[in-house]
């Protein structure tokens, strides 16, 4: 299941491990909004996403000459920035500030989130935007292994395999996280639709 | 459906794809990135670039056929040490001065008396025999700085005439 592929940024990797600074620049411009979505999953925060992704960049940028290709750019780019993530929310604990709550107008033209405000009632509709802030608010109570976890699975879609090997745990060992964290959402949410006006 | 399970956790969960930064973030982020790099690179000292620009050549090279660099020059330095010691130790090369002149020494017959009217010396010959040998001598002074003695002999110690 898991054959040996070529990298697609093979070639840019080799150009940066060269000296050539834009063939690093078009890595930077591919793997910004995804890692933006990884990080910004996981810190909640636009500002701390965005300095944690300046440094991830400078890190990779100063690591890169190293890089010997053992894995994907793409594992070994995010295994940086969860490690890095990781890192940083150890040491800010649990001084942050919500931002993810508003739901960016983006979204408004999704199929999938069109689907489910289709036909609803403004009164449902509301609902649906508190859901939000209260499934926002259920990932932030997750620790952040479980955070991440969730985050690369469920938002990024990564499958069991890439996640164990950014990680460096088991695929049982992600598993287990990924059951532990849904059982978790799903707590805190039922209590939301038990008592919806909190 | 009064419970979320695990399908309904997960539509939810992707809709926070679509949560993005405000506009024109990912347009000016390379700038911002490019920026900050020259921040830093101005923020550094010399000594820290120029051992930054060293690591980088050094993981450049293959590193793995370097490994055995520093195992050589060490092997290197014991080898220079050992010999510089050896040369050290090692006495120089005995020069012997003279300084007396050498004792002339005529053959004397037992019987024979000397006198005016005996038949002319026969030519001098001259004897120069160290009181010891050189290796005596190097034995007896390793550790001190060396030190030489006179391989001639004053006259009056040679041995005296038998008449």
């Amino acid at each position: 299941m898991d054959q040996p592929r070529t990298d697609p940024d093979q070639e840019l990797v080799k150009r940066t491990q060269a000296g050539d600074a834009a063939a690093f620049d078009e890595l930077v411009i591919k793997y910004t909004p995804r890692l933006y979505g990884l990080v910004y999953n996981m810190t909640s925060n636009h500002e701390d996403t965005n300095d944690l992704l300046q440094d991830i960049f400078a890190k990779a940028y100063k690591a890169i000459r190293g890089f010997q290709g053992k894995s994907s750019f793409y594992t070994w780019i995010h295994s940086i920035a969860v490690n890095m993530t990781l890192n940083f929310l150890k040491k800010r604990g649990r001084r942050f500030q919500l931002s993810l709550d508003d739901v960016d107008a983006s979204i408004q033209n999704d199929r999938e989130f069109m689907e489910a405000t289709a036909t609803s009632s403004p009164v449902r509709e509301a609902d649906l935007s508190e859901l939000q802030r209260r499934l926002n608010e259920a990932m932030m109570k997750l620790s952040e292994d479980h955070r991440a976890v969730v985050t690369m699975f469920h938002i990024q879609g990564m499958p069991h395999a890439e996640i164990s090997k950014i990680l460096r745990v088991s695929e049982g060992t992600v598993r287990s996280r990924l059951f532990y964290a849904n059982r978790q959402l799903q707590n805190y949410l039922d209590e939301f639709r038990k008592n919806p006006v909190s | 459906m009064d419970e979320f399970d695990d399908r309904e956790i997960a539509r939810l969960l992707r809709l926070k794809r679509y949560e993005q930064p405000p506009p024109g973030y990912f347009e000016n982020f390379l700038h911002e990135f490019h920026r900050r790099q020259r921040d830093e690179l101005l923020r550094q000292p010399i000594w820290r670039m120029c051992l930054e620009r060293a690591h980088a050549f050094m993981l450049g090279l293959d590193v793995r056929s370097l490994t055995s660099y520093p195992a050589a020059v060490a092997a290197v330095l014991v080898c220079a040490a050992v010999i510089s010691l050896k040369i050290y130790q090692q006495p120089e090369t005995a020069r012997v001065a003279l300084q007396s002149p050498p004792a002339i020494s005529t053959p004397v017959s037992a019987g024979e008396e000397w006198n005016l009217a005996s038949p002319p010396v026969a030519p001098p010959i001259l004897r120069m025999q160290p009181v010891r040998s050189f290796h005596e001598s190097a034995q007896t002074h390793r550790a001190a700085p060396p030190r030489y003695v006179l391989d001639s002999v004053p006259v009056s110690y040679e041995p005296t005439f038998r008449f």
